[in-house]
């Protein structure tokens, strides 16, 4: 958090400017800043607790001080019985949130475009679309899984429980495309109609470019809150368990900073993923700005 | 070509138009009704059924499931500790990412840096939550951070109890997660008011408050609006923060549905799901009553 | 079937949008090669006209012809139109040269052709050092030609332009009025161009139509149409007129008199009308540079001109001319534009009661 504010303060521009409207600055300013900063204290402040935790020795406890420096707990992580099958919970959350990501990012997307004209029967879906959004997941779960039941199917993460997620990640999507493509200028479709395109053509060299980082958007919606979901999985993941549940029945019997190093991992994985995904956009929006660059 | 034949043309496009419109939202359709509607129906008609205490249910249909959830005295307890729950989160995820999108959208005057800010506000968002909910314990608990800073300051002699595992841990836990599910759509509707119109006031001799009452506040309603239909609706239907931060001494209408499956009592659990959907349903009914949402997103 | 000319019929065109009918039975012809101004205030249906021109509105009823042929549920590129959108609708992700070349890349050129053919349109519009740049990095005019550029690169019959001036401020807008008649006469096709600027519309166009509520109220060449309007909304929406009304007290011969309050009687020329009777109530224009303004008793009016007395309420400089706001209508607009020169000679002040006077046979009679 200081890092933050000393970033703010060390902004040439920034300084600069407060330094000019100095007086300008009203003292409601100074207590949001303040409240600002509190809460980014709060929202960091207990997660670096536990990450720096999880690295004490085999004497360590739940609780500060530090006892001794050593990666104990995540070897404990991974070879422990009681701990569960975190390794295979861990494997299964990705591949399931990956599959959740691109059929939400497919299916937000369409419904996006469907959902930029009125038509017959539009209302009904989209508040069944909220309905889906807001009923409580372990009410859902056990419909599904009740479901699944009656009709003699097992119910597995990639069967019941993708249905589970999609039907809170897809709302969600929907949401969040509306919002982008509220700012997306229909004469773009049109102009490229004018000039020949096909249909499929404008899908692809017009709207889906314009559009990319709302897509991008939906997908980072999509995977965390797959790779994230608890109530909706517990009654449809079948046998196996996703990471959150295997966290869950952790929490349930285990009070070592095993607990912890489990959160440094499963944060490591999360911002790694994000961060190989926003570093490809990255690196592809610069390709795209050197090859225009380039003719 | 004659006119009438053209005629027929327009009707002909538009409903062209809606089957399109229809092939592009099916596979949300073909989503929502498996993983939705249906099983919302299942849940509803296994509320009716009879069941033999042993995860069986016999298709006879009973209003006994309902009566039982209306005639125990524990119904009452959970709605009002629930709602009480949602209620304080409510008002503190709104009071907390109402200032915080005022302060990002109106204080910070550099568009990137405010836009930095918020995305610090929601990196957090990418990891998972029960590890954000169990990271309190270092801080909280009875050895914690908090404890033990107020005791070396001399402000308490001895620990404070009700940090962790209390109605209070519920409340922080629940503030914690969610004040970014208000934050976001408040983020939005403010950053869409036109700079202008509040320079417009000040010229005309409007005070700051008057300002926010008249100006801020109704320009953001949506957002408000919204950002409360996330937090209501998670909240009413969360059993797992308040198992784990009330440490067992209180628990949500959901957490107790979960006691009923976990010794298999579908039906029973039925019923109470019903009736807590309902509660949920004409909660954001209520809140969708005032905005137009989906005018609101696509605008 | 190919379009080979740019020469536009519109036949009975109509357009309902659900009980409102945007567009109401429209008739006109557009010669090939002529540069056409629909002129009328927002919604007045000459946007929809254009846009079913371009094939992105379906008419509720009757045809479009170009080249002869009937376009009506055509696709756009079929008809040989190419429409320039009021915001321009460059596509933001792509570059200048990507912009104009996009036409050709749908329709499937290799990236050597369609950039050789790009890069002679963008000389052609003289924005080759911008090639580049990314359509939000550009000033609106450059925009503009981007535009322009990309919808001629498919060399059209019809060009389609949606108000194209109307996002550019003044002096701009004067500047690619004239780049837009340059083109228009470069490229030798047809160009259909919306306004509600009367201005625009007389100092680019070879025929004015102007439209009131779905119906064209008067077509024809921009002279035409300003010196002699057909009706008061086309005198008023064209501006430089002043509207008289008056009762017709007798018709004789080639000329009728009209009384009117405040005034002697009014003598107008028929001009071949003769459907006029007298007691009836007629309209009447006058050029408002064809108002001399004198003062009252200072010389007799030589018989052949028509006079109303009337009080200065305001006076404007314009440069080159004085414009005398008179009241000589109660709440209605009576204008003199006095050349300048002439105004100074013997400077009125506001409040001064003056004689307005002009010719009779500059008087015309309106349906």
């Amino acid at each position: 958090m200081s890092a933050t504010t000393m970033s703010i303060a060390r902004h040439p521009k920034a300084r600069k400017r407060s330094v000019a409207d100095e007086s300008k600055r009203p003292w409601t300013f100074w207590v949001l800043a303040a409240l600002f900063a509190a809460y980014v204290l709060a929202l960091y402040g207990p997660m670096l607790c536990i990450y720096v935790l999880s690295f004490q020795d085999v004497r360590g406890g739940l609780v500060f001080p530090m006892k001794g420096l050593s990666t104990h707990w995540f070897v404990d992580l991974f070879t422990q019985v009681r701990t569960g099958d975190v390794k295979g919970g861990f494997d299964r959350s990705i591949t399931l949130a990956v599959i959740v990501t691109v059929l939400t990012v497919v299916g937000s997307f369409l419904a996006g475009l469907a959902f930029r004209n009125r038509f017959k029967g539009d209302g009904i879906v989209f508040y069944v679309m909220i309905g889906s959004l807001v009923a409580p997941g372990l009410v859902l779960g056990i419909g599904i899984g009740l479901l699944f039941q009656y009709f003699g199917l097992p119910a597995s993460w990639y069967t019941s429980a993708l249905g589970a997620h999609l039907s809170w990640t897809l709302p969600f999507g929907v949401l969040v495309m509306f919002a982008v493509m509220s700012r997306f200028d229909r004469a773009w479709e049109e102009a490229g109609r004018d000039l020949g395109a096909t249909s499929w053509q404008i899908i692809r060299m017009v709207v889906i470019p314009i559009l990319l980082p709302g897509i991008v958007a939906v997908a980072l919606f999509g995977f965390t809150l797959s790779y994230d979901e608890f109530s909706r999985t517990l009654q449809t993941s079948g046998p196996l368990n996703t990471l959150p549940l295997e966290i869950w029945s952790m929490t349930l019997n285990v009070t070592s900073p095993s607990l912890y190093a489990l959160g440094t991992v499963t944060t490591l994985a999360s911002f790694l993923i994000i961060g190989v995904c926003l570093g490809a956009i990255a690196i592809l929006q610069k390709r795209r700005a050197r090859s225009l660059s380039s003719h | 070509m004659s006119a009438t034949a053209h005629a027929s043309l327009p009707g002909a496009a538009s409903q062209k138009k809606g089957l399109v419109s229809w092939l592009y939202v099916s596979p949300l359709v073909a989503v929502l009704i498996p993983f939705f509607v249906v099983p919302i129906v299942v849940v509803v008609i296994a509320s009716f059924l009879e069941h033999d205490g042993f995860g069986g249910m016999i298709p006879h249909f009973t209003l006994a499931n309902y009566a039982g959830v209306f005639t125990a005295g524990l119904t009452l307890k959970l709605y009002l500790s629930t709602i009480k729950f949602a209620i304080l989160t409510w008002a503190f995820t709104l009071l907390i990412g109402f200032w915080i999108a005022y302060f990002l959208v109106f204080h910070v005057r550099n568009q990137l840096l405010a836009i930095g800010l918020f995305l610090v506000c929601t990196v957090p968002f990418w990891t998972s939550n029960i590890i954000r909910m169990i990271s309190w314990i270092p801080l909280l608990g009875k050895n914690g951070l908090v404890n033990a800073g107020l005791i070396s300051s001399g402000v308490i002699d001895q620990p404070l109890e009700f940090l962790l595992f209390s109605d209070f841990a519920v409340v922080v836990a629940y503030t914690h997660q969610l004040t970014i599910f208000m934050i976001v759509p408040i983020f939005n509707a403010m950053a869409r008011i036109d700079k202008r119109t509040i320079e417009a006031a000040r010229d005309a001799g409007a005070s700051r408050f008057e300002i926010m009452r008249h100006i801020v506040v109704p320009l953001s309603r949506n957002g408000i609006a919204l950002g409360s239909i996330f937090v209501l609706s998670i909240v009413m239907g969360d059993f797992f923060v308040v198992k784990v931060m009330s440490g067992g001494g209180s628990a949500s209408v959901v957490s107790a549905l979960f006691e009923d499956i976990a010794v298999l009592q579908y039906p029973p659990a039925a019923a109470a799901a019903v009736i807590l959907l309902l509660v949920v349903v004409i909660m954001i009914a209520l809140i969708l009553r005032t905005v137009d949402v989906r005018k609101e997103i696509t605008r | 079937m190919k379009i080979e000319s740019g020469d536009i019929e519109l036949a009975g065109l109509y357009k309902h949008f659900g009980e409102t009918a945007a567009v109401d039975g429209v008739n006109l012809k557009i010669p090939d090669g002529a540069y056409c101004c629909f002129l009328g205030p927002s919604g007045c249906g000459k946007t929809t006209i254009l846009r079913m021109i371009a094939g992105h509105e379906d008419p509720t009823g009757g045809e479009i012809l170009i080249g002869g042929h009937d376009v009506v549920g055509l696709p756009p590129v079929e008809r040989r139109t190419a429409m320039m959108f009021q915001s321009y609708a460059l596509f933001p992700h792509l570059s200048v040269r990507d912009n104009v070349a996009f036409p050709l890349r749908v329709r499937g050129l290799s990236k050597a052709d369609r950039y050789k053919s790009a890069d002679a349109m963008l000389e052609k519009v003289r924005l080759t050092e911008l090639a580049n740049r990314l359509p939000g990095q550009l000033s609106g005019g450059q925009q503009q030609r981007v535009a322009l550029a990309r919808a001629a690169i498919t060399e059209p019959k019809v060009l389609l332009l949606d108000e194209p001036l109307s996002a550019l401020d003044e002096q701009l807008r004067i500047q690619m009025r004239t780049e837009l008649r340059r083109m228009q006469r470069e490229l030798g096709i047809t160009f259909v161009h919306v306004t509600h600027t009367q201005l625009e519309a007389i100092a680019l166009a070879d025929i004015v139509v102007v439209m009131e509520k779905g119906k064209i109220k008067q077509a024809g060449p921009a002279r035409e149409v300003y010196a002699e309007p057909k009706d008061r909304y086309v005198a008023e929406f064209l501006g430089g007129q002043n509207v008289l009304s008056g009762k017709v007290e007798s018709v004789n011969g080639a000329s009728l008199v009209v009384s009117a309050p405040d005034s002697a009687a009014i003598v107008v020329p028929l001009k071949g009308r003769n459907a006029v009777h007298g007691g009836e109530r007629v309209e009447l224009a006058v050029r408002r540079d064809d108002i001399h303004l004198r003062r009252p008793g200072q010389q007799n009016l030589e018989p052949g001109w028509n006079s109303i007395s009337a009080r200065i309420r305001a006076i404007e400089y314009q440069g080159a001319f004085v414009k005398v706001m008179l009241d000589a209508l109660g709440e209605a607009e009576f204008v003199a534009y006095v050349p300048e020169r002439e105004f100074f000679v013997d400077t009125f002040a506001v409040g001064d009661v003056v004689i307005a006077a002009w010719r009779a046979e500059r008087s015309l009679l309106l349906s």
